[in-house]
């Protein structure tokens, strides 16, 4: 992603936080030294549950929240010390927040009328942003005559009318329907490339996250707990909480007895590809897809044993849910393929495991 | 069904019929009817006499004259109410965004606080006033102490002062509604108006002050109308000198005992605040 050596990144549009720290009310700690750098022109995520510090971060970098300690530079400057008018950060809230007395042309022409631009500069503006968002011929209309998704388009348009370095996405989904959320991300996706603005966007959905984000940070009480792409998020999780938190994962208790070697609660081992680490307890990550059936006859690789408990059938997916003999309860996944099951509740069956599927994380 | 939603609106049809209908009524009866010189009025007898005497006199000799002495009455008292309107509001709005952005508890006692001289009666409060304003008076013994004034403040008995003891009686009407109104406004809009870019002053002209037009309209109409009827702060502070219709109106009931002409001068001074909502309301209808 370029980021220069100190981290900083010098690109108009980069973003660094160092080490920020925000206690409220002496004892709450909603950001705990928390690092992140983001490239210029980067979809950048904040995801973690509902009081991780998200919403922290993105207020300080917007200037309505002052950490306690620590920096922020934008391209390069400090951003420190700027109240928030002074910032070249717009942000779009989680409730819109589209000023309901004024026509969506005033909207979106807000803030190129606080920069007290010519009305002509101001008009073609707008006329280009809401193009850009779909809303043509809208313009003369009042926030209330529009729908929750043309406000939340307005509230996108009014915060890229002044071409800000940086755009902040409080939740911007979380109040649509499911229907116009999907609709929704492909549109802030589209809109991102685009415009080639940074977008450093806070959610608690890690189906948004993963669609939508070049990167993303998970949070967790304050703090950073990894920053990667949607695919070393998924694939590669840091931290069991990780694991859990993104996408679905059967989490075995496990301890590691040599490197790549575990033993499960009821004394069955596995292998684990790409492994290293202290010998001690573990949690084994195994996604639900990576586990797969073993044939009547097939004897190769590792397997585990175990009776169906249930399977649920969804259409494009079946969902087998196994007891297995050391206890613990695995859900695996295969692709329908139009296809009857391939066992049915009470059957036993062995459930094959391959080692570059299974990752080994501390609790 | 609709029987019984009808029923239902039937107490406050009552209540609004006893005490608002029916004494409007009586007293239209009243305006048109003959005074009666001990008091009262002659029962049977019908003439606008009450109202043409609004404008006209009989001179001397039997004739009728332009009389403009009671359209200056009521002129005094538009300006008055006007002027404690226009001062209440330039108090009323940097207090009431000002409480608006106190943390939430502290706003409950400010509140309180605001409401708190209607503890006591409005005739009472006049009367500090003049304790306050008069000659020798709190006001003045300040100044001359601090060195500030040396002569007389010569407030108290003028217009000045009534237009000060309205503006006192009636600050809390335009305080609370606008502060209600201030203090409803999504805050997220505020931020997002800082956000994009707009400082202090443009915030509240381009997204507080819109906002709460509701508020300052209720609060203006609270303020000036009841301003035009006041007739204690008048009568105590300004002396009896600046009557307002409200005194004239009393007047009439009282010592006067002209109880058509009155009843008259209230139908008068009704038709003209109304005329004035109306306008009021046709400038305000934009007003989210």
């Amino acid at each position: 992603m370029g980021l220069g050596e100190d981290g900083a990144g010098s690109a108009p549009g980069a973003l660094s936080c160092r080490n920020l720290r925000k206690t409220f009310g002496g004892t709450v700690r909603a950001l705990d030294d928390v690092s992140i750098d983001i490239a210029a022109g980067e979809f950048f995520t904040l995801l973690g549950p509902s009081g991780c510090g998200k919403t922290t971060l993105l207020r300080a970098i917007a200037g309505f929240e002052a950490q306690d300690s620590g920096t922020i530079h934008l391209g390069g400057q400090p951003l420190d010390g700027l109240a928030p008018p002074q910032r070249p950060v717009n942000t779009v809230f989680q409730s819109y927040a589209v000023f309901p007395h004024m026509t969506v042309a005033e909207n979106v022409g807000f803030a190129l009328e606080m920069q007290r631009r010519p009305k002509a500069v101001i008009a073609a503006r707008v006329e280009e942003m809401l193009a850009l968002v779909r809303l043509q011929g809208l313009g003369g209309r009042k926030p209330s005559q529009l729908s929750g998704g043309q406000q939340q388009r307005v509230a996108l348009a009014r915060a890229l009318a002044a071409t800000p370095r940086l755009l902040l996405l409080d939740e911007p989904l979380s109040a649509l329907d499911l229907k116009l959320r999907n609709e929704m991300r492909l549109e802030l996706k589209r809109l991102q490339s685009e415009t080639g603005i940074t977008f450093v966007f806070v959610t608690h959905d890690q189906h948004e996250a993963l669609t939508m984000s070049d990167r993303i940070a998970v949070m967790r009480d304050g703090k950073v707990l990894q920053v990667g792409t949607p695919t070393e998020i998924y694939e590669r999780p840091a931290l069991r909480f990780v694991a859990d938190f993104i996408g679905e994962a059967n989490l075995l208790e496990a301890t590691r007895i040599a490197p790549g070697r575990f033993r499960l609660a009821g004394g069955a081992e596995l292998d684990a590809a790409e492994d290293t680490g202290p010998t001690g307890p573990v949690t084994l990550v195994l996604r639900p897809e990576r586990a797969h059936l073993a044939g009547p006859d097939e004897a190769e690789g590792q397997s585990l044993a175990g009776a169906v408990e249930q399977v649920v059938y969804d259409g494009a997916d079946t969902t087998y849910h196994i007891a297995l003999d050391s206890g613990a309860t695995l859900r695996l996944r295969e692709p329908s393929h139009g296809a009857p099951a391939q066992a049915r509740a009470g059957d036993s069956v062995r459930v094959r495991i391959d080692p570059a599927s299974l990752r080994a994380v501390p609790d | 069904m609709k029987r019984g939603r009808a029923l239902l609106l039937l107490p406050s049809g009552i209540v609004i019929g006893a005490v608002l209908v029916l004494p409007l009524v009586m007293l239209l009866v009243i305006s048109l009817m003959q005074r009666n010189p001990n008091g009262g009025i002659v029962w049977g007898s019908f003439t606008v006499d009450a109202y043409v005497s609004f404008l006209w006199e009989r001179g001397f000799s039997g004739e009728r004259e332009l009389n403009w002495d009671y359209v200056a009455i009521f002129a005094r008292s538009f300006a008055l109410a006007g002027s404690a309107t226009v001062t209440s509001f330039a108090i009323a709005l940097p207090t009431a965004l000002w409480m608006a952005f106190q943390p939430p508890k502290r706003r409950l006692l400010l509140v309180f606080l605001v409401t708190l001289p209607f503890w006591t009666n409005l005739l009472v409060r006049n009367y500090a006033w003049m304790l306050l304003l008069r000659v020798d008076g709190v006001f003045e013994q300040i100044l001359h102490t601090t060195g500030l004034l040396t002569g007389r403040l010569g407030i108290l008995y003028t217009p000045t002062a009534t237009a000060i003891g309205l503006t006192y009686s009636f600050l809390p009407f335009m305080l609370l509604p606008i502060y209600l109104s201030i203090e409803k406004i999504d805050r997220r809009l505020i931020e997002a108006a800082f956000d994009l870019g707009a400082v202090r002053f443009r915030v509240l002209t381009r997204v507080i002050l819109p906002l709460s037009m509701p508020g300052i309209a209720g609060g203006v109409v609270l303020v000036f109308i009841p301003g035009i009827g006041a007739f204690i702060s008048p009568e105590l502070l300004g002396g009896g000198k600046s009557m307002m219709v409200g005194n004239l109106i009393q007047a009439q009931f009282g010592y006067s005992r002209n109880w058509p002409f009155g009843a008259a001068l209230a139908f008068v001074l009704l038709a003209l605040v109304l005329a004035a909502t109306y306008l009021h309301r046709v400038r305000f209808r934009s007003a989210p």
